[in-house]
């Protein structure tokens, strides 16, 4: 992999580039739009206990501090943490099987489920992540949990994260998850890493047909 | 797989305009037990093929007094007995010549019981007589190693008595460049008629230890200890690889734990902005290096990595660290010192005006002598190196360590001048939180 430096160097390094030294901070290769692959994580124990890397999804390697994809810093202590919640009001996301959305992609080989209950996720923490567990021991379960019995193929086991704001509401950024991540009825996803912040009755639109709609009670 | 784990101590903020980068990286390897990986080859799990040579000064001088001979035969036999199964070894008596005791032509013997018997009974039979000259005993372990020096570990013990009188220093240099990556030898000289200069370039050269054992009774045990941390390790040749960018250069890179070792002359290009130091072999253990670099500067806010340090067994990368910088405005954040580089340039001065000190004390200079032994002793005390400080004792009466004022002693045995010169550069760690 290559990626290009704030100088314009090519780089064989992806957090620093092997020139300059400049420090590379965005992924280079951009998301992928239109096309909705599946890609199941590849389970390579052990080192399937590893974390990969929440913003580019890449495995990682060792003890190595900074992921090789993209230079994440494993040992960063998370955003936000431990902010305490202002009390009155109370966040709840509303995740639904949307055949609006299911149909605006080509879905090979991918059934629109026909239990499609929907799921309420009480906001209750400063960061809540979107993704989907695979059932697998000993593997982090995000709190809006897509997998399960109707699972969403396509999304990334850490897809997504809520993080609370200072006022009180929350914003919404992407893991660097395979699918990407949109918002509204933009088609585009939202960049990698950003933080996008939401309203009362937004909605975050993942995977083969997840709409998950944020709401203000 | 193994690893080797690298930790950088640095204060990555540097003030406008500033350039100069420095860091020490603390490199741990996980040694014998925990290196098991398929890349191991063959030999996974095991510890790589090893080569030992016991190099013994037997000149005239052996002979005084009488039981300086004896200690080093026995010494030897014990070595000998710690000698792992399978190892290739052997045993050179050096003189005016070096003469192969055991085994006496041809190549190393793998050791065995009956190998290692053979050997000590040689090693008996080892009688003082003739001169020095180290670079002819070094010549010939580097025949004994032969060509397979590079797919094993080789190292060699170094034992002599006295200075390197029938060889020229520019002989003793050119052999030193031929046998350099060969092997490594740890240097010891036994009682005060040796050269402390001459074994440590030896030993500096060789990738080994240099050391003083001052009373013959000691050598057995020394020798046991040098043996078993050799059959320790578990690495072949380990390099530091170290990338730069584009603007900037190295100032020096030296081993500062256990030892100070300036490697900054080592470097050898690997590509344009790449060198390796070599490191020699690793056991389980842990070493620090400081890293000095001067990069190119940049604007306040800008982040760059001004160095990335691999630690490679051949091409095999066992663990890395970066080291980098953060220029800003904030002089709260670019004025502080970091703790580890403050105490290891406090080291380095030690061991510099220990030496400077003896220097000057040895050419009469007593006021140099007394300034540079009273600096020591206010670095050694400030640093809790008590090893040194000990050492130091023996050759200045201290009346203030803290304000390093001391009194050149009178009396000084030539051993304790000599085992403070050549423990010089021993180093302590930072205690954990620090003075």
């Amino acid at each position: 992999m290559t990626v290009v430096c704030p100088s314009g160097h090519v780089s064989a390094t992806a957090d620093y580039c092997d020139q300059c030294g400049a420090l590379i901070a965005v992924p280079a290769t951009p998301q992928p739009t239109e096309v909705l692959s599946v890609i199941e994580e590849v389970d390579t124990s052990p080192a399937a206990r590893q974390k990969p890397c929440p913003t580019c999804g890449a495995q990682r390697s060792g003890d190595d501090r900074y992921c090789e994809g993209c230079g994440y810093d494993f040992l960063a202590p998370p955003a936000n943490s431990a902010v305490a919640a202002p009390a009155t009001v109370t966040w709840e996301a509303l995740a639904i099987a949307d055949r609006r959305q299911f149909e605006r992609h080509e879905n090979r080989g991918i059934a629109f489920p026909t239990d499609s209950a929907e799921r309420s996720f009480a906001l209750t923490q400063a960061e809540v992540r979107i993704g989907r567990s695979r059932g697998r021991a000993g593997e982090t379960v995000p709190e809006i949990d897509l997998g399960g019995a109707a699972a969403d193929p396509g999304v990334s086991h850490l897809h997504a994260v809520l993080q609370r704001q200072d006022d009180g509401c929350y914003a919404l950024r992407d893991l660097g998850s395979t699918n990407g991540t949109m918002v509204n009825d933009d088609p585009r996803p939202i960049s990698p890493d950003v933080l996008v912040p939401l309203a009362d009755r937004d909605r975050i639109r993942v995977g083969a047909w997840t709409t998950i709609m944020l709401r203000k009670r | 797989m193994s690893s080797f784990t690298a930790e950088v101590y640095q204060n990555e903020y540097l003030p406008l305009g500033g350039a100069e980068v420095n860091a020490i990286v603390t490199v741990t390897s996980p040694g014998g037990a925990a290196r098991a990986g398929p890349a191991a080859g063959a030999g996974a799990g095991r510890p790589p093929d090893a080569a030992e040579i016991i190099i013994i000064d037997t000149s005239g001088s052996m002979d005084v007094p009488k039981g300086k001979i004896k200690a080093a035969r026995e010494a030897t036999s014990v070595a000998i007995d710690c000698i792992r199964d399978g190892v290739a070894f052997g045993v050179i008596a050096g003189t005016d010549v070096a003469r192969m005791v055991y085994p006496d032509h041809g190549g190393l013997q793998l050791a065995s019981d009956v190998t290692r018997n053979a050997a000590k009974a040689a090693v008996a039979g080892l009688q003082a007589g003739g001169g020095t000259a180290i670079g002819s005993w070094l010549t010939v372990a580097r025949h004994m190693l032969g060509t397979r020096a590079q797919d094993r570990v080789c190292h060699a013990i170094l034992l002599t008595d006295g200075e390197n009188q029938s060889e020229s220093a520019e002989e003793l240099d050119r052999v030193l460049d031929t046998c350099e990556g060969h092997f490594q030898c740890d240097c010891r000289g036994v009682g005060s008629d040796w050269e402390v200069s001459e074994l440590r370039r030896v030993a500096s050269k060789l990738l080994g230890t240099v050391d003083i054992i001052a009373d013959p009774a000691d050598m057995a045990s020394d020798f046991r200890a040098m043996i078993e941390t050799a059959m320790g390790k578990a690495t072949r040749s380990v390099s530091l690889r170290l990338w730069t960018p584009q603007g900037a250069t190295v100032a020096f890179v030296r081993q500062v734990a256990p030892t100070i070792e300036d490697l900054t002359e080592r470097a050898a290009a690997v590509d344009a902005r790449t060198v390796e130091y070599p490191t020699g072999t690793w056991g389980s253990e842990s070493r620090d290096y400081h890293l000095c670099i001067d990069a190119a500067p940049r604007e306040v806010g800008d982040e760059m990595l001004v160095g990335r340090l691999s630690l490679v067994e051949g091409n095999k990368v066992l663990g890395q660290a970066l080291i980098k910088a953060i220029w800003t405005d904030d002089q709260q954040l670019s004025t502080r010192i970091n703790r580890e580089v403050a105490h290891y340039t406090g080291q380095a001065e030690l061991a510099d005006v220990i030496q400077d000190g003896l220097e000057a004390r040895k050419a009469g200079d007593e006021a140099t002598a007394t300034v540079k032994l009273g600096r020591a002793v206010q670095l050694a005390s400030e640093s809790g190196n008590d090893g040194t400080m000990k050492l130091l004792q023996a050759v200045v009466e201290v009346d203030d360590p803290a304000t390093g004022t001391v009194r050149l002693k009178r009396e000084v045995a030539d051993v304790d001048e000599m085992a403070l010169d050549t423990r010089s550069t021993k180093t302590v760690r930072t205690g954990p939180g620090g003075a």
